[in-house]
């Protein structure tokens, strides 16, 4: 990254405990719990413990905007970009488990949020380049990178076209300055909104927020604030408590086939301005370039996904049939328990007994038979619980470093302001809305799983 | 990052310079919107038919 090892140092220190001390206030009963009376406090925000991503977000917007000494002062630490593709690496092992737990809900869940992003890039960026051309003039050096930017996946996404039609450097920088501002608008309202209205619909919320929200960072902790939100709402409202991480995993998911999606996108434009728009003798498009484009943090998720997914799934489907089949005689011999001594008759008596007895033997040899696979998934929890604490920290730290990040005077004075109502027109004109419609064609009545007992 | 003014007045430039839709981009968002409706069908039956996950 060639950062200035020192200044890093300095910087990530006050980064890490200014996030940190967010996710302590975030913890707050009054922020926090989901149910006030049983925290002891008259009143809550029920945020969830997660609100505390809201609160450095905040904190750092407030520094970012009205202490830019101090933000100078910790620039070096401040790479939201590189946090997020940590943590995105880190989740891998999360969702592998998940998947394995209710692998026919993963599948569904992935391929629908592929479904997802073919529709969103083939109709977003179509129009948004319409747009940007025909209504607002602008050049097509300019028009490819902000369709790009606004449509798909915000900054990686503005890089790489600039990089395919070949764009000075200085369009995808602006491009991204502004997808940045828009995200951190996004993250702030969006969430709010899904839990207000599509609570109901916990993984439509969460593929939206893939969707809608623009830069890795920003879409996945709109993720990560949407599953708290509607798992919260869903829990007070309607006594539903969802397994967490499910939402966050479709909105995951979406943002991560758009980062891969990015390079064959980018081939299509590089291919189509090559030997269409600004030919160039003897100038070739190769396999090497989708290479050189494809966002290489993607494999990190995917090679800690595969393992996890890998270990854990011959054995945790099997457990919970056999653990329902247990519960279900454990329930029977409490009964027979209960009738015993009501019961007179010897021979009833006995044949109670022999019951009792063939019931506790049956559920030791159900015990057994899932000994092994129950050994292993436990420790690939333990494993999984250790990543998904580190995993939360550097989401936490990537919300306060975008927060930073956002000085909004700065941006505007570099002559944003065109740009910004064509994306101000695409974002709440259609985009939102159309990603609403994909999330919900493929996402309604897909429940995440329902913690019982 | 590059001068202000000059994004600034590049920006208000291009209006007056306008360079009109080529052929080869016309086709590229029809075909692009087209084929995302035309695909959305497709794409639609076979999630439901092949990933099926509890509809309501």
């Amino acid at each position: 990254m060639r950062a200035n090892i020192v200044k890093f140092n300095i910087g990530f220190f006050f980064v890490f405990w200014l996030s940190y001390l967010c996710w302590f206030i975030g913890h707050y009963a009054y922020f926090a719990a989901t149910d006030a009376k049983k925290a002891g406090v008259p009143w809550s925000l029920k945020l969830t413990g997660e609100g505390g991503f809201i609160f450095a977000l905040l904190l750092g917007l407030i520094i970012g905007n009205f202490f830019r000494p101090f933000a100078k002062f910790i620039g070096e630490a401040l790479k939201p970009e590189f946090y997020i593709k940590t943590a995105i690496g880190l989740m891998g092992a999360l969702i592998g488990l998940k998947s394995a737990e209710a692998f026919g809900l993963a599948s569904a869940v992935l391929f629908r949020g592929l479904c997802a992003i073919v529709e969103a890039y083939l109709i977003y960026w179509a129009l948004v380049y319409f747009i940007a051309r025909k209504w607002f003039k602008f050049s097509r050096e300019w028009a490819a990178p902000l369709a790009s930017g606004i449509s798909i996946c915000g900054v990686s996404a503005a890089i790489a076209t600039g990089g395919a039609i070949k764009a000075r450097p200085v369009v995808p920088i602006m491009v991204s300055s502004l997808v940045v501002i828009f995200a951190v608008i996004e993250l702030i309202i969006l969430p709010f909104f899904a839990q207000a209205f599509l609570w109901k619909e916990p993984m439509v919320a969460g593929a939206w927020m893939g969707l809608a929200v623009k830069t890795d960072g920003a879409a996945f902790a709109s993720g990560a604030v949407v599953d708290a939100l509607v798992r919260a709402k869903a829990e007070t409202a309607a006594g539903i408590k969802y397994e967490p991480g499910w939402m966050l995993m479709a909105a995951s998911t979406t943002k991560l086939f758009i980062d891969i999606f990015i390079s064959i996108w980018a081939f299509i434009l590089a291919y189509i301005w090559c030997a269409k728009i600004e030919c160039k003798p003897g100038e070739k498009v190769s396999g090497r370039e989708i290479w050189r484009r494809f966002p290489k943090f993607v494999m990190a998720y995917a090679i800690t996904f595969i393992v996890i997914l890998l270990i854990s799934a011959p054995h945790a489907p099997k457990i919970k049939p056999v653990e329902a089949q247990i519960d279900k005689i454990k329930k029977e011999i409490t009964s027979i328990e209960k009738q015993l001594p009501t019961v007179a008759d010897p021979v009833q008596q006995a044949t109670l007994t022999a019951k009792l007895d063939e019931n506790k033997k049956k559920i030791k040899e159900l015990q057994e038979s899932i000994k092994e696979s129950k050994n292993i998934v436990s420790q690939t929890q333990i494993a999984t619980s250790g990543t998904n604490s580190l995993r939360v920290l550097f989401f936490l730290i990537t919300f306060f470093t975008i927060g930073v990040m956002s000085d909004f005077r700065k941006l505007w004075e570099e002559g944003i302001g065109k740009l910004a109502i064509v994306y101000l027109i695409c974002l709440f004109g259609f985009i939102l809305w159309i990603g609403l419609l994909i999330s919900y064609i493929f996402f309604h009545g897909v429940k995440p799983p329902v913690i019982t007992g | 990052m590059a001068d202000a003014t000059t994004i600034k007045e590049e920006l208000e430039k291009m209006e007056a310079e306008y360079e009109p839709l080529l052929p080869v981009e016309k086709k590229l968002i029809i075909w692009s919107i087209g084929f995302g409706i035309g695909l959305l069908f497709v794409l639609v039956w076979i999630s439901y038919t092949f990933f099926p996950a509890s509809h309501g």
